[in-house]
């Protein structure tokens, strides 16, 4: 995930002032954040919180972040120990309330699984948002729900019925060509090939 | 090898589904507060370190000493102006050191500021406690600007 030029050229472009660069940083990045929040159960309002936190930080980081690619990454490693701060802080208050040993109600190990489901949602997104204009738009007809016919799909695009099924395949090898999910499908590949014996993490930064 | 979700393009596909989904589910004020963030970028102030916080370091004399502790004590310093903080139950008060006189700003990630004015002496007070985080901006007369990191209580 080093080196997608987009994430590179808008936390660039947020550091040298642009606001519209920001913007977009948040927009797309928003979802991987409000989702690693809703994992650990927050409620609204701490997850507006953590939130809060979690931009502040970038924004006082944006001119010292080494390496942008990597800014899902640290997000969500951000986002996690914010988490992790507010749920502290509840279980203190509760145990001052009512001394129950009440236990934390997430499972860590459920956790991490999620997280990483959540950073690759946020890959996922990216090499979405990559996409031309067309395929964007032919991909989104085919998630659907309920689906739209390809017959319909065709004549939307203004194609031919039998171009729909090739085009759908070459866009979905374009968002496999995308830097930073290639980068995610070729780590989380040796992972799965490496079995046990290797050492190889999933979400290498 | 089992089957993984970029294994085939119809398990990619429904990924990319529950991805752009999940990007769906979140409310509009939570991107609009990102964003407002950016207001903090390049701000033209000092920052201040936190160079002592009575929550790491408790004090030493604490059960000797006559006079009510406050419930939390700290400390921002910048390069020839510290400011002291001390917690109570209703107010926060402050002193800039060397003391001089200035105005206070105490601003939280909503955008929210209060001001206060600090005395001959440097003292200043909020009250009643901020709620949540927040963070002060202090100008001095002598024309110095110090912000001090975020602070939650």
């Amino acid at each position: 995930m080093r080196d997608d030029p987009v994430v590179v050229a808008l936390v660039a472009g947020a550091r040298d002032g642009s606001k519209a660069a920001w913007d977009e940083l948040v927009e797309r990045y928003a979802p991987l954040v409000y989702s690693i929040c809703r994992r650990f159960r927050l409620s609204e309002a701490d997850i507006d919180d953590v939130g809060q936190t979690v931009w502040l930080r970038l924004v006082e980081r944006l001119s010292s972040l080494r390496e942008p690619a990597a800014l899902p990454g640290w997000l969500a490693t951000t986002t996690r120990r914010e988490c992790l701060a507010v749920l502290r802080a509840t279980r203190q208050r509760e145990l001052r309330e009512s001394p129950v040993d009440s236990e934390i109600s997430v499972e860590a190990a459920e956790i991490d699984r999620a997280l990483l489901e959540d950073e690759r949602d946020a890959v996922l997104r990216d090499a979405f948002a990559e996409l031309s204009d067309r395929c964007r738009e032919l991909l989104s007809y085919l998630l659907q729900d309920p689906p739209v016919t390809y017959a319909e799909i065709a004549s939307r695009l203004g194609m031919p019925v039998g171009g729909v099924g090739p085009n759908r395949d070459r866009c979905l090898k374009r968002l496999r060509r995308c830097p930073s999910l290639a980068a995610l499908i070729g780590s989380a590949a040796d992972t799965v090939e490496g079995g046990e014996g290797h050492d190889k993490s999933v979400v290498e930064r | 090898m089992t089957s993984q979700w970029w294994s085939d393009d119809e398990r990619l596909l429904s990924a990319l589904g529950s991805a752009l989904r999940a990007a769906h589910a979140v409310p509009g004020r939570f991107v609009e507060a990102g964003k407002a963030a950016y207001a903090w970028h390049n701000i033209d102030a000092e920052l201040a370190a936190l160079t002592y916080d009575s929550r790491r370091e408790p004090p030493q004399d604490a059960l000797t000493r006559a006079e009510p502790a406050p419930l939390r004590a700290m400390t921002f310093a910048a390069s020839g102006l510290t400011i002291e903080l001390h917690v109570s139950s209703e107010a926060l008060v402050g002193q800039l050191v060397p003391e001089q006189p200035g105005q206070v700003e105490l601003h939280q990630p909503d955008g929210l500021i209060r001001t206060a004015d600090a005395d001959e002496i440097g003292c200043f007070a909020f009250r009643p406690l901020p709620a949540g985080s927040f963070r002060l901006r202090c100008h001095t007369d002598s024309g110095r600007d110090v912000l001090t990191g975020w602070i939650s209580l």
